[in-house]
């Protein structure tokens, strides 16, 4: 039929823009990784791996990895603790609020990141929430730092990817069969037991899942490294920002780019290894 | 003179077949039903006679003229989908009036045939009515209708009535079948429900594996299968195992028996279970009836009739009595006993 | 087994609490009468609404957000919804890749996203100006747009575009009948989404923004690095509800879980 051949035709327009504004730019990128920053600062067009190899032969870099990987960790560890009871209880309630619980859960991903970090800071500032009430209580006298530092950006960050990994684990446990666990019951298992030999194994997987995109959230945020951290926090993506803008060193930027990029992608492969390994 | 004709039709998905040449021919007016069980292609030929999917072989035609590479929307078919495929964001009236508007139709006309459509189906008070408030049977009215409204040159019913529970089936079947006579409308059932087939059509063409394996009428199907797969899945039947002794003569269960066998390879007698009685060891068999001996398994009562199970020394099989009619005791050895021509032999599949 | 027990349920609760703290506090903090953050506040008034609505940059940064979003999420309809149209119905070859290609954008970080595209921008004097922003954010709403529409589009009732064809209907008309009408909801839900997405988006922005062009998201993450007072708390409140009556629209319509998930 003619008109089922011509519905192809409907993918141009945005084939055309996905070519132009986002496949080009993405070449663009790593063509700037060969060029070089001449001695005034200004960039040299080039094809060498002179920009790279200093990149990687500064200390900094490495200190910047390992930042990058440690606050990336951690977050992702708090947050899956908090997200999957949170994924567990939605996917297990009977409540009739069910869906507004949900949207709730989810919420914060469709809230402006600037207000949920002005939010945190609200909460842990200075003179915010908490210290505001450790002080009222006498537990401390001084105000405890818990912001522009890593503590600040650690549980910022927590929060911010909880939504996404919310989702993935939702999604995990739709094929969490609920009979397994009735039968695991009537079996004899107590809840606890139920919980650490059916529910827990099965849903291994989804936790995979939920980890690694929790990580590469983490890895390339911007925001809340920035503002949470108030200058004192330096990882990549703060790094591949400055040398953008303040610095406008293009060539290292896109050098520190791909890095970051090529680090995602081998963790996203290592997750996705993993989740296939538990699913059997 | 054939009104509708499918010659050498054939659709491959990549290895798989699922029609494998089907050539059909249905007289105006006829009614015809697909039978067969899921998978056999049935539903594929109804959408390929729609212009839904593409055949890579074969011709269609209606009334003269070839209509195989035609799109769906020019082919001026009725189809009923099973699952009705209403418009839920349009009234009853609106869905009826879809096909006439579709073919730029006056206003008034469109208003009046509509209400004809709807009195047809007995729908008249439904008009303003969103689908999703009907009964699955109003629905399935309302899909017909809007079939029927645009004077389609062929009706194609889809597993019409699979959707709908046992006693408005029944209702419906016969309002289908009265609508579709009265109209003399060419129409196509797909089924898979050998009562719907049998009950609803002219004539039956029984699918197997993407080809017809027998087409004739609701009488020839049943009473002369031309093949163990059509004896198997049209009504109940007995398959007994059965011996060719070198006069010729066949042996059944280790007796004799007055029937005689074309094939030479190994075979069953297949015999519906209603056409055998059950007599007293002691009563001899009359002429050109076969017969064998067993012990009652079990008797089984399913309300309009008794089922009883015999064993014997070839197997079990089943005898169909009409309830109220005396049953003979669980254990008792008995004789059951069919007329030789109610003997069907086919060769056994090789396996 | 039914429903998930007291334990599950109060660990639920702690978490809830945990979400939603940021928000309460936002709250709590746009009436503040203090000059700077102080939680409790020392007392209650309007005064940071009163500021807002007298503060020129927030609202010409607001005036373009507005601006570019609407823009943005008009183009993106127009671009993505035929493409999830032939990716949803049509049946071609290499159509898995295509849709691979055309969901790329989505896997990349916006940190990577928003620097090629100051590297492609600048030459071209794209930076700091309305059609620079308006593209910037089509490369994360077009995908989005295809990705839910080409769902949305995937999820009609079975074969009811095929019953509209065999009454008659062209191609066209079928699409213009059954397929836009049925999937109206979801396309408004997308827009609102599209709208709130690209009304969000700060990484990209930051990249490209400049002194003559500052987006919303932007000028709030310069203001909050300069100053610390409950300016932002009063914009903030602001946003947040704006924001809830899209998301109960878009709850009403098809189901945010759906709409924001794969």
């Amino acid at each position: 039929m003619t008109a089922s051949a011509r519905l192809p035709l409907l993918l141009i327009p945005a084939a055309l823009f996905v070519l132009a504004i986002y496949a080009w730019p993405t070449l663009l990128l790593m063509r700037n990784a060969f060029n070089e920053v001449g001695p005034t600062g200004a960039m040299v067009e080039a094809w060498s791996l002179k920009t790279a190899a200093d990149t990687f032969a500064d200390g900094f870099t490495f200190e910047l990895t390992l930042n990058s990987i440690w606050l990336s960790l951690s977050a992702t560890a708090i947050a899956l603790a908090l997200s999957y009871p949170l994924s567990l209880f939605l996917f297990r309630t009977d409540s009739r609020w069910k869906g507004l619980l949900a949207v709730i859960a989810i919420m914060p991903m469709l809230i402006s990141s600037v207000v949920r970090v002005f939010g945190w800071l609200a909460i842990l500032g200075d003179r915010g929430l908490v210290n505001g009430l450790l002080q009222s209580l006498g537990l401390i006298s001084a105000p405890l730092k818990l912001v522009f530092n890593w503590t600040g950006v650690t549980i910022g960050l927590a929060e911010s990817i909880m939504p996404y990994m919310i989702l993935a684990l939702l999604a995990g446990f739709g094929q969490l069969d609920r009979t397994l666990e009735e039968a695991s019951r009537s079996l004899g298992a107590s809840p606890f037991r139920t919980f650490m030999r059916v529910t827990l194994p099965l849903s291994l997987p989804a936790i995979a899942l939920a980890a690694g995109l929790g990580f590469v959230l983490s890895m390339s945020a911007y925001i809340t490294p920035k503002l949470l951290g108030g200058g004192r926090v330096f990882v990549l993506a703060t790094e591949i920002f400055e040398q953008a803008t303040t610095n406008t060193n293009w060539p290292v930027a896109a050098v520190l780019a791909i890095y970051t990029l090529v680090l995602l992608l081998a963790l996203l492969a290592l997750s996705n290894v993993v989740a296939k390994g538990l699913k059997r | 003179m054939s009104y509708l004709e499918l010659s050498g039709l054939q659709k491959r998905y990549g290895s798989a077949v699922a029609v494998d040449d089907v050539s059909l021919s249905v007289a105006k007016g006829e009614a015809v039903a697909l039978l067969g069980p899921s998978g056999c292609g049935k539903t594929t030929t109804l959408r390929m006679l729609a212009g839904l999917i593409e055949p890579n072989q074969g011709m269609i035609r209606v009334d003269g003229s070839e209509i195989t590479r035609l799109p769906a929307h020019k082919r001026n078919m009725g189809y009923v989908f099973q699952s009705y495929a209403l418009f839920p964001h349009m009234s009853v009236a609106r869905n009826v009036a879809f096909g006439l508007e579709e073919r730029g139709r006056p206003k008034a006309e469109i208003a009046r045939q509509v209400e004809e459509a709807l009195a047809m189906v007995r729908l008249e008070g439904l008009a303003q009515r969103r689908p999703r408030e009907l009964s699955g049977g109003q629905q399935q009215r309302v899909a017909l209708a809007r079939a029927l409204v645009i004077h389609p040159s062929v009706l194609l019913l889809d597993e019409s009535l699979s959707n709908l529970d046992a006693k408005l089936r029944d209702t419906m079947r016969h309002e289908i079948r009265s609508i579709q006579r009265s109209l003399g409308i060419t129409t196509l059932f797909v089924t898979h429900d050998q009562v719907e087939a049998l009950t609803m059509c002219d004539r039956i063409a029984v699918m197997h594996r993407g080809r017809i394996a027998q087409i004739g009428s609701p009488e020839d199907i049943y009473e002369r299968p031309a093949t163990r797969f059509v004896a198997e899945f049209v009504g109940r039947a007995n398959a007994l195992p059965a011996e060719r002794g070198s006069d010729g003569r066949v042996t059944l269960w280790g007796a004799a028996q007055p029937v005689t066998a074309p094939v030479e390879q190994a075979f069953d007698i297949f015999v519906r279970p209603q056409r055998m009685r059950i007599l007293p060891l002691s009563e001899p068999a009359g002429d050109a009836t076969a017969r064998v001996t067993g012990k009652v398994l079990r008797n089984v009562f399913v309300g309009d009739h008794v089922e009883v199970l015999v064993e014997g020394a070839g197997g079990q099989l089943t005898v169909e009595m009409a309830s109220g009619s005396p049953v003979p005791p669980e254990g008792s050895e008995v004789a059951v006993v069919w007329r030789a021509q109610d003997s069907l032999p086919f060769a056994r599949e090789a396996a | 087994m039914n429903g998930a027990g007291p334990v599950l349920s109060s660990l639920a609760a702690l978490v809830y609490a945990l979400i939603l703290a940021p928000i309460v506090v936002v709250f709590a903090l746009a009436f503040s009468a203090d000059n700077f953050i102080l939680f409790p506040p020392s007392g209650y008034s309007l005064r940071w609404f009163q500021a807002l609505a007298g503060h020129a940059p927030l609202l010409s940064a607001l005036g373009l957000s507005v601006q570019v979003a609407s823009v943005v999420t008009l183009l993106s309809l127009v671009v993505g919804v035929p493409a999830a149209l032939a990716l949803a119905k049509g049946e071609f070859r290499g159509k898995a890749a295509l849709t691979g290609f055309f969901l790329a954008p989505l896997l990349l970080p916006t940190l990577i996203t928003g620097l090629a595209l100051l590297l492609f921008f600048t030459p071209l004097r794209l930076t700091a100006t309305l059609p620079g922003l308006v593209l910037g954010h089509m490369t994360v709403t077009v995908p989005f747009v295809i990705r839910m529409m080409t769902t949305a589009l995937s999820n009609l009732p079975h074969d009811i575009e095929a019953a509209a064809a065999t009454l008659g209907a062209t191609p066209w008309r079928v699409v213009r009948r059954v397929t836009l009408p049925l999937a109206m909801p979801g396309l408004i839900a997308c827009g609102c989404l599209s709208f709130l997405l690209s009304f969000d988006e700060t990484v990209i922005s930051l990249f490209i923004s400049g002194p003559r062009a500052s987006t919303l998201p932007v000028e709030m993450v310069r203001y909050v690095e300069g100053r610390t007072d409950p300016l932002i708390a009063a914009l903030s409140v602001v946003l947040i509800i704006a924001t809830l009556i899209v998301i109960v629209a878009v709850e009403r319509l098809v189901g945010v879980a759906r709409a924001v998930g794969k």
